[in-house]
Parts: structure tokens; C-alpha cells; sequence
């Protein structure tokens, strides 16, 4: 069979208009059936033939599923609301600028406007042997080809590769984590919250996905808890162009200051593995301490221990330790010097 | 059924991938059904050991035997354990996610591949030098006991060879064993090398696609048969009838009596039993 | 010539349709009964075809044909094949049984529609035999590595006949000194010793035996008398061209003639290139496009796969549409050859460069032997003019898509290869980046390129780079920012400052303007340009409205299609338009002007030469004629006033369109046959000012200042949109864009554009101008020379230098410059950390 890309395979198309109608339609066809939000990822599994489900259930017709709704200090964001939206809710900006932030640096203003927040924290990697179609472990082959001695894995992971050495895209990810964010998820049995933090999955436990979420699971909302709101925030993303571009590592984090020094915090870094990364150790660590560059350098160094570069990969090193400094002491300021 | 699951290289072209999981399954229901099948069968037959008359004539043949017969030596015996634990974290570490327990099984995995590799290398090199290395393996002289076995299994009362030091039901199993278990040892070996571990540096790259195939394939045919067979030999070693011989692993000796009843003094010799002659090196248990 | 029009800014007539979304794309077109048709290409490096059987999917309903490669003509030995590049006998064919690279088109099917044709690809049986494949050129030479092509691993010219050395590039060829005609280059094994690699250094390039050399002056006596010398490896990357618009086609045929609607960089010679390769008469061939999205050089004319509609037309009999997807684009839309290479460079303490001994390698792909390499060392030679050069190089090919030209084919490379070189011999003796650069400008008629049989070398036309340097350090206030910049820290902030000089080809000659001046008093001006998305398809035809001092609203220019009547156009490649076709539209509108002014002297009486053409009139002593007036009279008095008779050294393409449009008006029309003393090249300089984050490795460009000394300036917005269009290609190339293959497989990893990174709106400089010196060439009569091409260079270098110049000058051997590389060597302490010699990584 010759392999051909770029023109979707027929499925058969449902569009439903509410939450119910479209867990019931989930749990009658189970794996048959894949469930697309904005689009930005399921579509290109679509175009490349590599995904054919029988069966597409398109949440876009589902108001419910859309909003950002105020919860005691706290905010619940519906999974269909748009990126774009998210950046520009008041209470979003008010509350976690961490994550408005976040949202704001995702690829383009286009894709912003097309992608949800849902789609965002729960698409697939973009290990581009996997998503080219290599029969890797992810696809369910026995091989990862990003690691081997002449692969070209600049992007992948320097932690926590259980075989795979894909990594985590999102950038709104780490700052749902930081923020101690709860995924709202329904099937036929009912509803659970996961906290943000075990929504992802490493390919240690499951190597064929990268989230909690199994066939017949409906992520429907994000809800964030005002344990943080207000917090003293920091995100950045390091990618190679402006826009459009996946991060080479990001990170964010929150503190809560206690006088002049660190009260508590919360620290995670995107793309350095499978899941967002949460830095606990650090953040025990720097508890107490000031926020200054003895304190960032300390935490630096202590984030990157254990990481395992591979043959390209090896700058994520000094590029996570510095962001993890930044995250602590804050960008600089100062006059030019010679 | 497919009993073995392709897939295509990067270049498009078929290349094994794996057995196919049901195979396991396959080879879960066998090690049951033959149990199942095995104490039903015990249940309503006759049992196998020598006649107490007989035995008793036994008793008064070889007054010399001690009480105490040692069938299994301490390093014999904790090889075994370091073995069978090994082999039941690589069974539980290798199926246990195929079946939806998840956890991150692949470390574990390899290590006791590497500790089962190490117990078996020292049990080659200990059997060949300081056991009785021919009295495990099967040959053309056993086929009298075989028939003999075969008969009493079908509840005829046959005169005929006991076994030696080791029945032949067990040394066949051994011989199973040997080969589910080289061959699950030598393709684990090669796939260390896929994994990421500190000692080598990763790289599928050391064999061709294919080669690769058919390594997966004998790795999972030899793992999917082993699930049976372990299933089988936990099950004997849990027979009441077997406990004798469990024990003997934990504890190292059997009694007399026990040997009498059981094995050929011919075959299986001990100091002061048949033949009563200094044992040579090569016998010594 | 007056400067009513020439110089002042104005809008294009086709903007409002690019626009608005009314422009039709070759994409756009429908037709009763059109079929699409899907392509089955390699999923192998190097392949064969094994076993093939199509009947599954001929079965299939709404499979209406399958064409294979059997289908295709043979390959089209001759064919042009971008700038200075011709086809062999070893060319491609548009579809294979032998594939070279992955993603080449195996065969093609047309169904009724495009998910059938995608069905009916997947039923295809077929079997390909894996064949040994190489994706890297230095990996291509060493002793026992597969080669690309069963032949061989590398280009090589047998000996030149008698004309001696250095006869057969691009120096010598077509711009300017005859040259002997070269023999062609042919696939041999070629591989270097384990010697010459163990006796290269760590990340320096092997001077493994090479095949094409050329030279002038002594190299080794300049390398010997220098105060410094260095010797730098340096690798530019392979880079697809991405044009917007992928090389959709569709065709059809309709009594005997193929209707091609397609995307081109000439409308008018598309129509030779494609009947050759699709093997059918030119005259056979009617071409249809109105609008191209980007070229950039991989549309020089068509693309070799408008040949696979067509003949599945034919073969389907019904229209057949091919819809080229962004990843197939990646695969056969060309790219650009990487060059790596090694410079040994010698300069006195005052910055004068006294030598430069220059091994190249390029990485050519499977097919046609490339310049870039070539043209690499010829631009080095103009743009630094040392005392001395020397250039050897090699034409490795590989399993990677086809290379082509692409906008500054090899000059690009040169510069970014010579221009880190200049700025560390600047910063080691001492010498400002700019007067360093006014040391070794060009000027006049500057030299370039290899001592040519006459024993001379090559000249241009003209350079003013001197003049060019000072106006930018002005514009971009170079020494305010150098005091500000060079060097400076801020926290985690470095910034730096850079400048770099690029020339590169500006002009051809020789080619036919036509136009009608109607009895209604309108101008129809006939273009055979591609409107791929300069304003050159409109500009160099304001020529003819100013000379004829008629307002640009009274000209009609008809363009886009072949069956309306055009005149032999130049390819709109190697920054050619608006130098030749402003040559030909003077030349035409002086045969013009002076049949208006004898039309005006038979009716009114007098002398032609009294009378004057002005303000839509001719006037003289007799009285005046309008231009409708003179329209009609031409029609009476026919023989050449109306085109019934044609100058004879016309190309045969203007004499069949003339001949068709002739007693329709007055015929403006003639032959470019004005002197030329020198070949055109036109130079841009680039200063930039960059902000690398000594923490993430992050870069931002601030300022960017782009000055071209491109001869008279035609249409400002244009110059502008050039610059500032160049620049971003150069930017992209020095910071983000990139190809990445898995050595292992030999297949790509970077497909699509978010792989490939080229550079977006965000990542443009915070401040840019553009502008020139605005001095005409000497050796054109209108003083325009082009400006597409020299600014790609000039970014790609001045971003480079200005990195250089903020963290330290070996931080990088290699672009693009990103992150990784720039944070592994500050954690190096500024030491090259990555690899230099390792292609597509």
C-alpha cells in the first residue's frame, strides 16, 4: 500500500449541542471516535491519514463548553473557550496573568483565535518522527527514532525518557500546573477532577498518549482554585522565531512572598519532558529564601539534576537552569556596560 | 488469529514488530487449562510413588543412607530463588501493562533481565563444573523411564525405572525452560541496546529493521511461552504430592524415605545408598 | 528620459486584486469535466521500482487514468533549469521508476475527485528496492560512502578544449566575455582519502582532491606578504524556497493545443521549457498565469511537473487539476544548495586583502550540476575584490531534493561565508567594519571572477559600493551605534552591530519590447513577464509611457497569458526584468517615437525630425497629431506602422505575436541591441544591530538598514518592497530557516513550514529602511539595473556579524544562528561548540 498525505480520509461527522449528547456519543463509539476542539491538532492527524477514526465529534457546537465563569475567587474555564479569549478575560488578566500570558504566546493570532484552551493543554507531541509517521513506540512500533546515535532531537526531551523522547508542546501546560488547576473530565460514568499535574502522562506508564484522557473522556473544563491568584507570576518561552513556533523550553511559575523572601511557590518547565515538569525539590528549596541571584543560582543548578541530554539537545541544560534563575530573581534591569 | 503484529519501517516497508498479545493470553489459558486439566486428572488417579512394601524393602537395602539426603545445595538453591523472583518481575513487568496495570515497567524490566542473565550464567558455569551436569538433560536412555511414566501416569502399575536425582516430567521442563529461556535472555540482551541504559549507549541502529523483527518476536514467543510454563511449575510446586520436593529447594534435603520412594538409588546415588562406593566429583550432590 | 514616472511611486493595476482575493491563481481555475490527480511518490532516499501493478486501482470507480514514468518523454538534455544552470541527459522527468530523493513523484493518478485519487494511490501495489543513499556531501566523500546516484557522487566537467581553465562557470558565461562553450559536467565516483580527513582539524573542512578550479593573480605570494591570516570553515544551509503558492497546475487540450494554467517566473518562456518537457511543439502550448505566489528561483520557467496534468489530460482525455500539497512542495518545490567551505584569507595591517584561497563544496542533490558553490567564490572575488584569489571546489550530489537556484543563488553563500571572515580581521587589526569594507569595495568597473583566455578578467558595468557604505553608515548612524552597541552588556543583554556588502547579478540584454498605440489613442503594452509578485511586470513598462510623456493611466498592459499576443521576454530570475525589460520598452518606444514623427511629417509636412512627441501628441511645424490621429494613419500607411512589417533581428516568438497583432495601431516594437560594456551586477550593503539574551539565547534584530546601489531607482515602493523582502530571506537564513534529514533513513524531518521556520513578521527588524544611492549605470540607457537579489546577502551577513560582534567571533561556524548553537558556545566561553561539517541538522 503506497503512502499518500494531505487529503482526509472520509469519517462520519457529529456535531453535537450539548455536553450529554456528546459523552453519549463518545461512550457508544469509544476508540472509533476522535474528539476534535479547535482543530489545530487533530487536523493534521486527519490530513496525514494517520489517524482515521470512523467517527469525529466536533465539540464547536457546544455552548456550555465555552465561557470563563467566575468560581469563588477562583475562575472555571470551559475546554471549547478560544486562546484568544482566554488572553483578553479580565479576571484571567486579573487573577493568573501566568496564564494569560501563557495563552498569549501560542503560535500565532490565528491559530489563538481557532485553538481552545482544552485542545492547547491536551494535544499531542510534536516529535516530528512521530507526527511524520514513523512507526515509533508512541505509533505503537518498538523504536524510538528520535534517540538513536543520528537523530536529529534538538527539540526533544533532556528528562524522564522512558524509551520515548518526545516532549510536551503546551504552553499553557506548565502554567495550569503552576497554578494547581483541576481538569474537569466526564464520560457515561460521571464526572472526576484530576489535578493539572496528574493529567499528564509520562511514556512510562502509557507511551501512546499524553494524558489521562481515555476513549469515551470528555475534557470540559479547567478549573483553577484561587490558592494563586494574585501570586507574584513569571512565564517565559524560548522558541526560534517570533511567532508560530513550538518552545524550545518554557516555563512559569508563581510565589506567594512572605516579607522580603520567598513564602512558597510553585515552578514548572514545558518541553523539557514528557509532562510539564514540576520543580518540587526547588520549590521546597527556595522556600524562605530571597529572591535574589544566590537564590536563582542555587535553584538553577538544582533543576537540571539528573537530566539526561541527548545528541542535539544538550543547550536545554543552560537554557532550563537560566530560566529557572530568571523565574527566581526576576528579568534584570542595569545600565550598558563595556 | 495473527499471531504475530507488523508494521511498516520508515521507508514504508513490512517489518514483525512483536507476537501478538493474544498469544499471551493464549499462553495464560494453556498454563491454567493444563493445571485445571493436570489436578483434575491427579484427583481421580492413582498416585505414583513405590509400594510402602516396596519401599520398606528399600529401607532395609540401604541401611546406610542418612536420614537426611541432600538434594539441592545452597548455592543451587538460592540461584533458583534469585531466579524465579527475577523471572516473576520480568513476567509481571512485561505483561502487567499489556493487560492495563500502567506504570513506568521498562527499568525494572531490564534490570532483572540483567539479574536473571547473571543467575543463569553462574548456574551454567556452576552446573557444568561442580554438578552432576548430564543429570538434568534428557537422552535416548531415558525413553524405558519414559514409557514406564507414561504408563503410571495412565494408572497401570508398571515395574519399570524410577526416576534419578531428577524425575523426567522435571528434566523435560528443564529442557523447555533452557530453551524459552536462552532465547529470551539472548534477545533481551540485544534489546538493551534499545533502551536507555548506563551501559551502552542507545542505538537501534546495531541491527536492520528485520533482524529487529525477528528479535521482538522471539523475545515475545519465548515470554508468552514462559508465562505458561512458570504457571505450570508454580503449580506443581504447590501440589501437596510435590511439597516434598518444594521443600527441598527451601531447605536443601530430603529424607530418606523420600528418596526411596521416589527415586532409583541406582540412578540417583548417595554415599551409603546403591553401589555404596566412594561418589566421584562429578556425582556429588 | 524625463522622470514624470521613472523613480515616483504608484500602484500596481493588479494590487487591488491581490488584495481583495480576486487574483486567480492556477488553483482558482475550473473547468467542465476537470479531473484531480495525486501523485505516489518515493518513501525512499534512492530507490527502484520493484514490482508495479495499477490494476487494483484503475478498477476503482472514478480512476479515469494512471500515468508512470513510461508515460514521460526522455529527459530534456538543454532545458534551462534556473540561473546559469542547464539540463543534461541524466535530468529528471517530472515522474521515475529510479527515485533520487524521498518525496519524487513515482506516478500520478486522475480520479473525479481528489480523496478518490488518494484511495485509489493507496491501492497501488508496488515494491521499491532500497539503494544505498547519502544525505550529507561531506559524508558523500569519505572513502567507501554510498553514492546518490548509481553513476556516482559527484559533478565533474571533463577538461575544457583548448580555451584552457576557468571557461565554464557562471563568470564566464552569459554575463559579458564570450565564452567557449563548456562541455558537460558528468556523475563519476569521487571520494577523498582517510588521509585528508585525518589532517583536517576538528570542524575545518578536508582539502580533499577537488575537480573545478579557477583563479587570477598569485595566491600563494598574497597569502605570504599578508600581516594576518586567517582560515575559517563555514557551513550555509539547504533551504527549500517555499514560495506561497506550491507549483499547482492544471491543463487541458483543446484542438491539439495543451492550455496550461500554472505558476511560473515567465509567462513567455515557460512555453519552451514545458513542451520540452512534457515532449510536445511549443506551438502546441498555450500558457496561462496571471498570477504566480513567489518563485524565488524555483519557477525558472514552470517546474518540470506541469508535464504530469498535461500528459494525464491527454491520456484521460479531460481537463486533469494537481494540486500540489505544502509537504509535496517541500519534496519537488527546490531549494536552495547548502555550501560549506574553507577560506584562507591574507590581509596587510591596513585591511587591504591580499589573497584568498577558497575550497567549496555543494551540496547539489541528485540532479543537475548547480553553480552556487562556483558563483560563491565568483561574488567573493567582486564583492572584497582581493589582490588574489583562488577557488576550488566540488559538486557533491546527494539523496535530497533537487537544488536550484534560489534568489542569489551561491552569492548569498558567499557572503555569509567571506563576511564573518572580514569582520574578525577587522576586529584583529584594529579596523572599523565599514572602512574595512571601503578598503576592499569595488568600484568602477571593477574586476571579478577568474582570469578569462584574453587573459583579462571579467568587469562590471559599473559600482558605486563606496557610495553606498557611506549612505547607510549615515542612515543607520553606524558610529553613534557603535559607541552604543559594539560590545555593550546590559544584565543578560548583548548587542552588537554588523555590516555586510553584497553584489550580485543585476541585469541581461538582448531581449524584444511590443506595444500598439490605438486608434482610440490608448497604449497596449504586451508583457510577457511573470507576475510572481514584483512590481517589475508593470514597472519597466512606465518606460514606454514616459517616453512617449502619455500619463501611465492611458497604458493598457496585457500579460498572463501566451495565446494574447507577447514579445520574447527575459525570465524574471537573476534580478534580470528590470534591467533588460526597461532596455527593451526604451528601445521599442524609440521605434515609436520615430514612426510617430514620420506619420506626422507625411501628414502635416516637414522634416520627422522637427516634429516632437509630448503631452499625447506629436507636434512640429506642420502642426500636431494626437496619438489616435497617428494610430489611424499608421493603419493606412501599414509595411512597419502598424507592425505588418517587423524589425528581422526580432525573436520568433515577437515576430508570430506582432504578426498577429499587427494593423491593429501603431507597433512600438523592437530588440534590446544596445551596447553594453561590462557585465550588470547590482550590490546592496546591510547594517544591522542585534540583541542576543546571553541567557536563552534568544536574538532580536533592532535596526536594519538596507542601502542598494541598483542604478537609477525605477518605482521606490518597489525598491523598498525588494529590500525589505530580500533582507527577511536573509535574515531567515542567518537565524531560523533550516532543513533537517535522519542520516539513518535519509528522510526529512523538517516537511512543512513550522518545521522549517522561515522568518515572520514578528521577527523583522524593530526599524528598517531601505533605500539606494539612486546613480544610474553608465551602460544602460535608462540607468536601471536590478535589485532583487544582492539584499539576501547583505542581511544574511550583517546579522551574522552584528551576533559576531555582540558574543565573540567563533561562537558560530554554521547558520542558521540559533539558540542551541549561540548557548552552547556562551557555556563554552565562547568557544564552537556544534558541528560544522554535518549537513541538514
Amino acid at each position: 500500500m503506497a503512502v499518500i498525505r494531505d487529503v482526509i480520509a472520509a469519517f462520519e461527522l457529529f456535531q453535537p449541542a450539548t455536553v450529554d449528547d456528546a459523552v453519549r456519543l463518545l461512550d457508544q463509539h469509544g476508540a472509533d471516535a476522535l474528539v476534535l476542539a479547535g482543530g489545530l491538532d487533530s487536523m493534521d492527524w486527519l490530513k496525514d491519514r494517520l489517524k482515521r477514526p470512523r467517527y469525529v465529534v466536533d465539540l464547536s457546537q457546544i455552548k456550555e463548553l465555552r465561557g470563563v465563569r467566575d468560581v469563588v475567587g477562583g475562575l472555571e474555564i470551559g475546554a471549547m473557550t478560544p486562546l484568544t479569549e482566554v488572553v483578553r478575560h479580565p479576571l484571567v488578566k486579573d487573577r493568573f496573568g501566568l496564564l494569560m500570558q501563557a495563552a498569549e504566546l501560542v503560535a500565532s493570532p490565528q491559530i489563538r483565535n481557532q485553538g481552545t484552551i482544552g485542545g492547547n493543554v491536551s494535544q499531542d507531541t510534536r516529535c516530528w518522527y512521530y507526527r511524520g509517521g514513523w512507526n515509533c513506540y508512541r505509533a505503537g512500533g518498538n523504536t524510538c527514532y528520535a534517540d538513536t546515535p543520528t537523530a536529529i532531537n534538538r527539540e526533544h526531551a533532556i528528562f524522564d525518557a522512558d524509551r520515548c523522547v518526545a516532549v510536551s508542546p503546551s504552553d499553557t501546560a506548565p502554567a495550569l500546573v503552576a497554578l494547581d488547576a483541576q481538569m474537569i473530565i466526564r464520560n457515561s460514568r460521571g464526572e472526576r477532577v484530576v489535578p493539572a499535574e496528574e493529567y499528564f502522562v509520562g511514556p512510562g506508564i502509557d507511551i501512546t498518549r499524553m494524558n489521562t484522557l481515555r476513549p469515551g473522556d470528555l475534557l470540559t473544563a479547567i478549573r483553577i482554585p484561587a490558592t494563586w491568584a494574585g501570586a507574584q507570576f513569571y512565564f517565559e518561552k524560548v522558541r526560534d522565531r517570533q511567532v508560530w513556533d513550538f518552545p524550545l523550553v518554557n516555563i512559569a511559575s508563581a510565589i506567594k512572598p512572605d516579607g522580603g523572601n520567598i513564602g512558597s511557590m510553585r515552578l514548572v518547565v514545558g518541553a523539557v519532558s514528557c509532562v510539564p515538569r514540576r520543580l518540587k525539590d526547588v520549590e521546597t528549596a527556595v522556600a524562605g529564601k530571597p529572591r535574589n541571584e544566590e537564590t536563582a543560582k542555587m535553584a538553577g543548578e538544582m533543576a537540571i539534576q539528573g537530566a539526561q541530554p541527548l545528541r542535539y539537545n544538550g543547550y536545554k541544560l543552560p537554557l532550563m537552569r537560566n530560566l529557572v534563575k530568571r523565574a527566581i530573581r526576576g528579568s534584570e534591569g542595569g545600565s550598558w556596560t563595556s | 488469529m495473527d499471531f504475530l503484529t507488523w508494521g511498516r519501517n520508515p521507508w514504508g516497508e513490512w517489518v514483525l514488530t512483536h507476537v501478538s498479545w493474544s498469544l499471551f493470553w493464549g499462553s495464560l489459558f494453556a498454563g491454567i487449562l493444563f493445571l485445571v486439566a493436570h489436578a483434575t486428572y491427579m484427583f481421580l488417579s492413582a498416585h505414583r510413588k513405590r509400594a510402602v512394601a516396596e519401599t520398606e524393602a528399600l529401607e532395609a537395602r540401604y541401611k546406610g543412607l542418612p536420614n537426611e539426603i541432600e538434594r539441592h545445595t545452597l548455592v543451587a538453591r538460592l540461584f533458583h530463588w534469585v531466579m524465579a523472583a527475577s523471572m516473576f518481575v520480568l513476567l509481571f513487568t512485561a505483561f502487567l501493562p499489556i493487560v492495563g496495570v500502567r506504570f513506568p515497567w521498562v527499568a525494572w524490566h531490564w534490570m532483572a533481565g540483567l539479574v536473571l542473565t547473571g543467575s543463569i550464567l553462574f548456574h551454567v558455569i556452576h552446573a557444568s563444573f561442580w554438578l552432576d551436569f548430564w543429570s538434568i538433560w534428557v537422552g535416548p536412555k531415558d525413553i524405558p523411564e519414559f514409557r514406564a511414566e507414561i504408563l503410571r501416569e495412565l494408572g497401570h502399575d508398571v515395574p519399570g525405572p524410577k526416576p534419578g536425582k531428577y524425575p523426567l516430567g522435571n528434566r523435560l521442563y528443564h529442557l523447555v525452560i533452557v530453551v524459552a529461556g536462552l532465547t529470551v535472555i539472548a534477545s533481551g540482551m540485544f534489546m538493551m541496546v534499545r533502551v536507555r541504559t548506563p551501559l551502552f549507549t542507545r542505538n537501534p541502529y546495531v541491527f536492520s529493521d528485520s533482524t529487529w523483527g525477528f528479535t521482538y518476536v522471539a523475545h515475545g514467543l519465548a515470554g508468552v511461552g514462559l508465562v505458561g510454563l512458570v504457571i505450570a511449575h508454580v503449580y506443581f510446586a504447590v501440589r501437596p504430592d510435590k511439597w516434598w520436593i518444594t521443600k527441598s529447594m527451601i531447605f536443601g534435603w530430603i529424607t530418606r524415605r523420600q528418596y526411596l520412594e521416589h527415586h532409583e538409588p541406582s540412578r540417583w546415588i548417595v554415599a551409603g545408598g546403591a553401589g555404596s562406593r566412594p561418589a566421584k566429583p562429578s556425582e556429588r550432590v | 528620459m524625463a522622470n514624470k514616472l521613472i523613480g515616483q511611486n504608484y500602484t500596481t493595476p493588479d494590487l487591488v486584486a491581490k488584495v481583495t482575493g480576486k487574483a486567480k491563481y492556477a488553483e482558482d481555475y475550473r473547468v467542465d469535466g476537470m479531473l484531480f490527480c495525486k501523485l505516489l511518490t518515493s518513501p525512499m532516499p534512492h530507490a527502484r521500482v520493484k514490482r508495479l501493478d495499477t490494476s487494483k486501482a484503475l478498477a476503482m470507480p472514478g480512476v479515469k487514468a494512471i500515468l508512470t514514468a513510461d508515460d514521460m518523454p526522455g529527459a530534456a538534455a538543454g532545458a534551462t533549469l534556473g540561473e546559469n544552470v542547464q539540463s543534461t541527459a541524466q535530468a529528471e522527468r517530472g515522474l521515475t521508476n529510479e527515485p533520487l530523493y524521498q518525496g519524487e513523484p513515482i506516478l500520478a493518478i486522475a480520479a473525479t475527485s481528489e480523496l478518490e485519487a488518494a484511495e485509489a494511490v493507496e491501492a497501488i501495489d508496488i515494491e521499491f528496492e532500497a539503494l544505498p543513499f547519502v544525505v550529507d556531501p561531506i559524508e558523500a566523500l569519505r572513502p567507501g560512502s554510498a553514492n546518490a546516484r548509481t553513476q556516482g557522487n559527484v559533478w565533474v566537467r571533463p577538461p575544457a578544449p583548448a580555451g584552457g581553465r576557468g571557461a565554464s562557470g557562471d563568470a564566464a558565461r552569459g554575463r559579458g566575455a564570450a565564452p567557449p562553450s563548456p562541455p558537460p559536467p558528468q556523475v563519476t565516483v569521487w571520494k577523498w582519502t582517510e588521509a585528508d580527513f585525518a589532517n583536517a582539524k576538528e570542524g575545518e573542512l578536508p582539502l580533499g582532491k577537488f575537480s573545478d578550479e579557477w583563479s587570477f593573480g598569485n595566491v600563494d605570494d598574497g597569502l605570504k606578504k599578508a600581516d594576518l591570516v586567517l582560515d575559517e570553515t563555514f557551513m550555509t544551509q539547504s533551504t527549500g524556497h517555499q514560495p506561497l503558492e506550491t507549483r499547482t497546475a492544471m491543463a487541458y487540450w483543446q484542438n491539439g493545443k495543451c492550455y496550461l494554467h500554472g505558476s511560473t517566473q515567465s509567462t513567455v518562456q515557460t512555453v519552451a521549457s514545458f513542451a520540452r518537457w512534457a515532449g510536445i511543439q511549443p506551438n502546441q502550448v498555450v500558457m496561462i498565469s496571471e498570477y504566480t505566489g513567489g518563485g524565488f528561483g524555483s519557477k525558472i520557467p514552470g517546474s518540470i511537473f506541469m508535464a504530469i496534468p498535461a500528459l494525464l489530460s491527454k491520456k484521460a482525455n479531460a481537463p486533469v487539476m494537481m494540486r500540489i500539497t505544502r509537504e509535496e512542495e517541500h519534496f519537488i518545490g527546490r531549494a536552495r544548495p547548502g555550501v560549506i567551505a574553507r577560506v584562507k584569507a591574507g590581509f596587510t595591517k591596513d585591511g587591504r586583502i591580499t589573497a584568498i584561497d577558497m575550497y567549496a563544496i555543494c551540496d547539489n542533490g541528485p540532479y543537475d550540476a548547480q553553480g552556487d558553490a562556483r558563483t560563491a567564490g565568483t561574488t567573493i572575488s567582486l564583492a572584497y575584490q582581493p589582490q588574489a584569489m583562488r577557488w576550488r571546489g566540488l559538486t557533491v550530489l546527494t539523496n535530497t531534493p533537487p537544488k536550484v537556484s534560489q534568489r542569489a543563488p551561491g552569492g548569498m553563500q558567499g557572503v555569509g561565508i567571506m563576511e564573518p571572515i572580514l569582520s574578525k580581521a577587522a576586529r584583529r587589526l584594529g579596523i572599523d567594519q565599514v572602512e574595512i569594507r571601503k578598503i576592499n569595495a569595488p568600484s568602477g568597473k571593477a574586476p571579478f571572477g577568474p582570469t578569462l583566455p584574453n587573459g583579462k578578467q571579467a568587469y562590471v558595468t559599473s559600482a558605486f559600493v563606496k557610495e553606498a557604505l557611506d549612505k547607510g553608515r549615515e542612515l543607520f548612524k553606524w558610529d553613534e551605534k557603535k559607541a552604543a552597541f559594539s560590545g555593550k552588556r546590559q544584565g543578560t543583554k548583548a548587542r552588537g552591530i554588523g555590516v555586510a556588502v553584497s553584489p550580485f547579478a543585476g541585469g541581461s540584454i538582448g531581449f524584444d519590447a511590443l506595444f500598439i498605440i490605438k486608434p482610440d489613442g490608448r497604449i497596449q503594452i504586451q508583457s510577457g513577464i511573470g507576475n510572481l509578485g514584483t512590481h517589475s511586470l508593470f514597472d519597466v513598462h512606465r518606460i514606454v509611457a514616459e517616453m512617449l510623456d502619455v500619463p501611465w493611466e492611458q497604458c493598457d498592459v496585457v500579460f498572463g497569458n501566451t495565446a494574447k499576443n507577447l514579445p520574447w521576454t527575459c525570465v524574471s530570475a537573476g534580478s534580470q526584468t528590470a534591467h533588460a525589460m526597461t532596455r527593451a520598452a526604451h528601445a521599442a518606444s524609440t521605434s515609436a517615437i520615430k514612426k510617430l514623427q514620420e506619420i506626422a511629417a507625411k501628414s502635416r509636412g516637414g522634416n520627422p525630425e522637427a516634429y516632437k512627441v509630448a503631452g499625447g501628441k506629436v507636434s512640429g511645424p506642420g502642426g500636431s497629431m494626437t496619438f489616435a490621429q497617428a494610430a489611424q494613419k499608421a493603419i493606412e500607411l501599414g509595411g512597419t506602422y502598424d507592425g505588418h512589417e517587423v524589425p528581422e533581428e526580432l525573436n520568433n516568438f515577437t515576430k508570430t505575436s506582432a504578426k498577429a497583432l499587427a494593423g491593429q495601431g501603431l507597433m512600438g516594437v523592437a530588440k534590446d541591441t544596445y551596447p553594453r560594456d561590462g557585465q550588470s551586477q547590482s550590490y546592496v550593503v546591510g547594517f544591522a544591530a542585534v540583541e542576543v539574551d546571553t541567557e536563552t539565547g534568544a536574538v532580536k534584530v533592532l535596526d536594519y538598514t538596507a542601502i542598494g546601489d541598483v542604478g537609477r531607482i525605477l518605482n521606490p515602493r518597489g525598491l523598498k518592497g525588494q529590500l525589505f523582502g530580500g533582507s527577511m530571506l536573509g535574515l531567515g537564513h542567518a537565524m531560523t530557516q533550516r532543513w533537517a534529514y535522519d542520516q539513518h533513513y535519509g528522510l526529512a524531518l523538517a516537511r512543512r513550514f513550522h518545521h522549517n521556520r522561515p522568518p515572520t513578521i514578528l521577527d523583522a527588524p524593530t526599524n528598517f529602511i531601505g533605500d539606494a544611492v539612486d546613480l544610474a549605470d553608465p551602460e544602460t540607457p535608462t540607468g536601471i539595473r536590478g535589485v532583487g537579489e544582492p539584499p539576501v546577502g547583505a542581511a544574511y551577513g550583517a546579522i551574522m556579524n552584528a551576533i559576531a560582534d555582540a558574543i565573540g567571533d567563533d561562537a558560530f561556524k554554521r547558520s542558521p544562528v540559533t539558540a542551541d548553537i549561540l548557548l552552547t558556545s556562551l557555556e563554552n566561553g565562547g568557544k564552537r561548540t556544534h558541528e560544522t561539517l554535518t549537513a541538514h541538522i
